[in-house]
């Protein structure tokens, strides 16, 4: 009997690499649910024909119980990638948790195999974590994700949701949190290089390592993690080797021969800055929105090391295209 | 007979995207306390309470009402839920502050009035914007006799379909928006709507234009109304090809007003007194004064942090929840509220008519899970 693997989000762009990712294996049968609007065209691109026979496309809504149900029957595996990536708090709840809280029972009652759920390397607090100190999967989760952005806010809910009714439902979990990913098609420069601000980047700090996995690596880690025997209750980390620093990736694009504004913020300049910002964010009721706190600034740029080892020993992966590679890709679009 | 002054109960019901606005600006009103928040979805619920603090969270309105006897309630669920939940909650003594629009009809408005007079208690409805700084001051500068006798309003909205909620309106057939009897407009055209009814005196004037499908959509997304009175008249223009904003023109006898609720500017034009080539003189040296007093005005209220994209919702909050208090009149009439819902099902049964189309869609009464606001 093939395994069946599930995949919601499955056009999406880490959706469509773990997809072809998946394709790899043989005797193995892809299900994508997927919404009417959803188009298929990235999906089947550099698919060999052959292969193209064990995608199953299914379309409808993740709200619709009997859907998910008919298509989550018979799976090995479900890969959760569907999620909203931004809006409002509420909005990002709305299309990011609540679908998983269902999805999650949904599976336990048509008994799926393993459910992975695909959260994020955002949801750690790094308060515990020394400066340069290092950050893996016994960090803990961020005590008030509420004071964090909507996208980890969400996430760091979805995964406490998933991992209550794994345990009162017996349904098998992974979940996997992913570093930033980039790669063709998504910009390298995310708010862990700096803020954008009109043309302008401000970046922050820039020495600091930036926890960064790229696409194919990230959803090869994926597809491990959902095949891999014996993982159930596993938590695991993907970022890759040699991880870049805003510093560089600004200077790999500038050789690159784009033209790119920057204002630089000295790492010894932001705990300050953002005391300030903060203190007026409060102090005038929120005339500038409170982007820019000191809760918020620790999350995203203190100065940490990013430990992939986990996922290299138990689930054996290792990210194949080095980050050299992968910037150059990403640059070149 | 006026209540005891005490830090009022505030709930909420319905914690979608419009709550934030709600909880952020309750959260600057010293006099009252948000006691609880109440959704369909615990999730919804948990997310609103953790960032604003809120003590207790319900997916149970009755339990919530026995449990914080709250003195007012906010509902900010979807438009189909207004009546019945606004009822429910007068019933049960409690204050109501609905978002808009205040109900999918006029014959559920009435039934919502009825209520209120029956179990003695107050109702608001979500027509922030008449409390605006900058509609305040068109007020008082229209009272002040600046431009003479309001002759004609012409009221803008733009509201781009690729917006966030528009966009999601759009990509879902089943979107609740879809399917109330005024479509994507019963949910939008009450603030331009109410901006002209505020200061014009008939109460139904005759209606003029209609609506508009652009090719790429299968729901009518442009509206372009006049109303003509005996005495005034007023356009509204509901707009997706232009980015978003909310202006009002108001022509008097005098001169004329333009106030921009997004930018917070607000320019008065007098008719010019000088005759010949030195009148575009004159109209010229206004634009400069209007220009350096708006500056001037923003850049003092920036100094003082009064500048607030929902500062008309807190007005708004504050002059209901005082009325409360004091045992005054609300501060938007009962009959101001009907009278735009009315207008409203005039609107939508005239474009219809002129565009030969029955309901846009049959009212749902089920709750879409796709819908922040559900209840």
């Amino acid at each position: 009997m093939p395994v069946i693997a599930t995949v919601t989000g499955a056009t999406g762009f880490l959706g469509r690499r773990l997809v072809h990712s998946l394709l790899e294996e043989n005797d193995l049968i892809v299900r994508c649910l997927l919404r009417e609007s959803s188009d298929t065209d990235a999906l089947y691109e550099n698919v060999p024909v052959i292969a193209r026979e064990r995608i199953e496309i299914h379309r409808g809504e993740l709200n619709d119980k009997k859907f998910v149900e008919e298509h989550f029957a018979n799976s090995d595996v479900v890969y959760h990638l569907a999620a909203a990536l931004g809006g409002s708090a509420s909005t990002m709840f709305l299309n990011t948790v609540i679908p998983t809280r269902q999805l999650l029972e949904t599976a336990a009652r048509v008994n799926v195999g393993r459910f992975v759920l695909i959260s994020s390397m955002g949801v750690y607090g790094t308060q515990t974590v020394k400066r340069w100190g290092t950050l893996d999967e016994s960090t803990p989760v961020d005590p008030m994700p509420e004071k964090r952005d909507p996208y980890t806010f969400s996430k760091v809910r979805q995964e406490t949701v998933a991992q209550e009714l794994s345990e009162s439902l017996g349904l098998p979990l992974v979940i996997v949190r992913p570093g930033v990913i980039y790669g063709p098609g998504r910009s390298a420069v995310t708010s862990r290089v700096g803020l954008p601000l009109g043309p302008m980047v401000i970046r922050m700090g820039g020495g600091q390592q930036l926890p960064y996995t790229f696409v194919e690596n990230c959803a090869e880690g994926i597809k491990l993690a959902g095949l891999t025997p014996d993982m159930s209750g596993e938590i695991f980390n993907l970022v890759d080797d040699d991880l870049p620093t805003g510093k560089r990736i600004l200077r790999l694009m500038k050789q690159q021969g784009q033209r790119i504004r920057t204002l630089w913020i000295p790492r010894g300049a932001i705990g300050p800055l953002s005391r300030i910002y903060e203190w007026y964010s409060n102090w005038s009721e929120g005339q500038l929105p409170p982007v820019l706190t000191r809760h918020k600034c620790e999350a995203m740029w203190k100065p940490l090391r990013y430990s992939n080892a986990k996922a290299k020993h138990k689930l054996n992966w290792k990210p194949k295209i080095s980050t050299e590679d992968g910037l150059q890709q990403t640059i070149a679009g | 007979m006026p209540e005891p002054t005490h830090k009022l109960k505030i709930a909420l019901l319905g914690c979608g995207q419009i709550a934030d606005a709600h909880l952020s600006q309750i959260a600057r009103i010293d006099s009252v306390e948000v006691v609880a928040v109440c959704d369909v979805h615990e999730d919804l619920a948990y997310q609103a309470a953790a960032r604003f603090n809120v003590p207790k969270t319900y997916t149970n309105l009755d339990r919530m009402i026995s449990e914080v006897r709250p003195d007012v309630v906010h509902i900010t669920t979807p438009a189909h839920t207004h009546a019945d939940l606004s009822i429910k909650l007068l019933n049960a003594g409690c204050h109501v502050y609905v978002e808009k629009p205040f109900t999918l009809d006029a014959t559920e408005s009435a039934s919502v009035l009825a209520a209120v007079e029956f179990s003695n208690r107050s109702i608001c409805v979500g027509h922030d914007q008449l409390f605006d700084p900058m509609w305040l001051r068109c007020r008082d500068w229209i009272q002040r006799g600046l431009i003479g006798k309001v002759g004609h309003i012409e009221s803008i909205l733009g509201y781009p379909i690729a917006g966030n909620f528009g966009a999601l309106v759009a990509a879902n057939p089943n979107h609740s928006v879809r399917k109330l009897p005024g479509g994507l407009f019963q949910n939008t055209i009450s603030h331009p709507l109410y901006r002209i009814t505020d200061l014009m005196d008939e109460d139904q004037p005759k209606i003029i234009g209609g609506w508009h499908t652009q090719p790429e959509y299968d729901f009518p997304t442009e509206m372009q109304l006049s109303f003509q009175g005996r005495t005034q008249s007023a356009s509204l223009t509901f707009s997706t090809h232009i980015p978003p904003q909310r202006i009002t023109r108001v022509y008097g006898s005098k001169g004329s007003l333009e106030i921009d609720i997004d930018a917070q500017t607000i320019r008065l034009n007098k008719i010019a007194k000088l005759p010949g080539a030195f009148a575009k003189l004159e109209v010229s040296w206004q634009h400069l004064r209007n220009a350096s007093w708006n500056f001037a005005n923003n850049c003092w209220r920036f100094a003082k942090a009064d500048i607030h994209y929902f500062a008309g919702m807190k007005g708004l909050f504050e002059t209901f929840y005082g009325s409360i208090q004091n045992g005054t009149d609300p501060p938007i009439p009962p009959h101001q509220i009907h009278r735009v819902t009315q207008l409203m099902d005039r609107i939508f049964d005239h474009c219809r008519e002129q565009d030969g189309t029955s309901r846009i869609n049959n009212v749902s009464t089920t709750p879409n899970q796709e819908v922040s606001k559900c209840l």
